[in-house]
């Protein structure tokens, strides 16, 4: 083959890859766009319609006026399907939900952030006794799966009065997304000079001055990363709420979508509608910071 | 490396060092510590919260009643499958996606961004998204065969037993690949380029490149990837959740919807702790092979 051949060839070939591997990845998710704009009788159509004929809000506006309608079994029965007012009983716990999971996933990454930075520091840049050892017990907690965690959390608690009430979901959180949180943080701070700590000492500075006025500034990559990380761990996190979560005081934006998906008469554009405001924020921050996240995700890997 | 620091280790080192560690130190302790002893306890008991007041103990009973249950060597089968299934179709796709994005052309940037939006959704999300695409009545998978004429009339998918598993593990591998995916990518920029030059002057063409340069400078990433994703496969429990429940007829009866079940559907404390504490067993089993083979690396 020709040079001019084989490029035109090889352009070809990684046109068509591309495309697969879009369609791979986003089919899916433009599906799901796509259906939630339209109208429940619309999205019953056979073959589907893949583009909406004829796009309509109604069925985020009945998220979003779901707080002042009351659904009982005769006010659905008479709203017409295709007008989208077919919603859930549980739709009005939505909007509060979402409050919910946010403010459990900010307590959680500044929590983290206190937790996390410190040892991460002391692990990378400070010798001392039992550093190899702690180094091994984080590594040794990643693993241990979450549903074993059920039962003992479930009964403490309980006893602790925290059923039912965001500040147990606070606490589990915290305590699944912390070994990660060190994990990419050691591997940052390792990678900064050594000099750096002993110049800052010998300027004076003691140990928690060196850890905020010198290396704080310079790991900001790896902290983003780790907030990004603990906020999503947070706000995707299904099975300790559905365990630890009674009523829509507590219940974050998952349990709330998951009790639609499950509601007697399934409206499939109401869900579908749920399902994108469930996906939006985490989307938004995965492809702003994508650097972040990725440099993030092999933190640990390259190392080994 | 540890022993020669010993003697330089000064008393405020050690100092600071404790006081910066002690915060993680009890998080760990709350989720390390804490369960694992706390589950072995619980799983000698026979606590059940519809007897709240007599909770004998019962020594190893829970075990035993756990492997006389036919429903848990179902479910340790379902696992099984479920797992070698999205393992290693997470394996090809991802080596071939990570292939794409290791070559150099234009769109490669937007590429590896919207690989992040799989892995960025919840699960609960991801688990709606595919139940409504996998619909029996007006899904979009029915849709697409039969406008390419593959099928005649629609068809019944996560209902259909012999079909659930593998769509389940569908939409777990979907969610999953891009993880996979930017880890063997990290594997394969690391293969120094001499290796392809070396091989190329020594006459290899793309294919031989591919199995005697890429494929054995990747295994690292493979194991790691492997084993990562096992463990996840493993213990996963949201996707049966909200696709199947289990069903039908317990064909998607996996060992973490078995400890559910057993927890919160019979309130059956004991046997619950011990079913989790047998996966946790297994997790540290595989986590034991993680720290030798990284250890070797090391």
């Amino acid at each position: 083959m020709t040079p001019r051949g084989a490029r035109i060839g090889r352009s070809l070939l990684l046109l068509a890859a591309s495309l697969l591997f879009l369609g791979y990845v986003l089919a899916p998710v433009a599906w799901l766009v796509s259906s939630s704009f339209q109208s429940e009788s619309e999205i019953t159509s056979k073959p589907p319609h893949w583009i909406p004929h004829q796009p309509t809000l109604k069925n985020f506006e009945a998220i979003f006026g779901a707080g002042e309608r009351d659904v009982t079994y005769e006010t659905r029965r008479k709203a017409d399907p295709s007008s989208g007012g077919f919603i859930p009983s549980t739709a009005k716990n939505l909007l509060p939900s979402m409050w919910n999971s946010f403010i459990v996933a900010i307590s959680v990454v500044v929590l983290n952030l206190l937790v996390s930075v410190p040892a991460a520091y002391a692990m990378a840049k400070i010798r001392f006794i039992g550093r190899q050892t702690s180094i091994y017990a984080m590594l040794v907690t990643r693993v241990i799966p979450d549903i074993a965690l059920v039962v003992p959390f479930f009964l403490f608690i309980r006893k602790l009065g925290l059923l039912d009430h965001v500040g147990s979901l606070i606490v589990t959180y915290l305590a699944i997304t912390v070994p990660f949180s060190v994990f990419i943080l050691v591997s940052y701070f390792e990678s900064l000079p050594d000099e750096l700590d002993k110049a800052a000492r010998v300027d004076g500075c003691s140990r928690l001055q060196a850890l905020l006025r010198v290396f704080l500034p310079l790991a900001l990559p790896s902290l983003v990363a780790m907030i990004l990380f603990a906020f999503l761990t947070s706000w995707n996190e299904f099975l300790l709420a559905l365990m630890f979560t009674q009523t829509p005081a507590s219940q974050t934006m998952p349990i709330v979508v998951a009790s639609f998906t499950s509601d007697f008469t399934i409206s499939f554009s109401f869900i579908n509608a749920a399902g994108v405001l469930a996906v939006v924020p985490p989307v938004i921050l995965a492809i702003v910071f994508e650097r972040y996240i990725v440099s993030g995700l092999t933190a640990g890997a390259v190392k080994g | 490396m540890g022993g020669a620091w010993r003697q330089h280790v000064s008393d405020y080192d050690q100092k600071s060092a404790m006081l910066f560690l002690a915060p993680m130190l009890a998080v760990l302790s709350v989720v390390a510590v804490f369960p694992v002893v706390y589950s072995f306890w619980i799983s000698l008991f026979d606590l059940r919260l519809t007897r709240p007041r007599s909770v004998p103990f019962v020594w190893f009973d829970n075990y035993a009643h756990v492997f006389a249950d036919p429903l848990f060597w179902t479910s340790v089968a379902r696992t099984a499958t479920f797992t070698v299934m999205a393992v290693s179709a997470i394996m090809v796709i991802a080596t071939l996606m990570a292939l794409l994005l290791n070559e150099e052309f234009r769109g490669r940037r937007i590429l590896s961004a919207v690989l992040l939006v799989p892995w960025a959704i919840p699960y609960v999300a991801d688990g709606l998204m595919w139940k409504w695409i996998y619909d029996s009545g007006y899904g979009a998978l029915n849709g697409l065969l039969y406008q390419l004429d593959f099928i005649d009339k629609y068809m019944v998918w996560l209902g259909d037993t012999r079909k659930t598993l593998p769509l389940i593990a569908n939409a777990f591998v979907w969610k999953e690949v891009p993880l996979a995916t930017i880890l063997l990518l990290v594997t394969m920029k690391s293969i120094p380029a001499d290796l392809y030059g070396a091989a190329k002057v020594d006459g290899a063409n793309v294919w031989q490149r591919f199995l005697h340069v890429t494929l054995p400078a990747l295994r690292p990433g493979f194991m790691l990837v492997m084993i990562y994703e096992t463990m996840m496969a493993i213990r996963h429990f949201d996707l049966f959740f909200i696709l199947t429940e289990g069903g039908p007829a317990n064909a998607s009866h996996v060992l973490a919807w078995d400890v559910y079940v057993e927890t919160f559907r019979k309130l059956s404390f004991g046997t619950g702790a011990a079913l989790a504490y047998l996966i946790a067993l297994i997790t540290f089993l595989l986590a034991f092979s993680i720290i030798r083979t990284m250890g070797k690396k090391l």
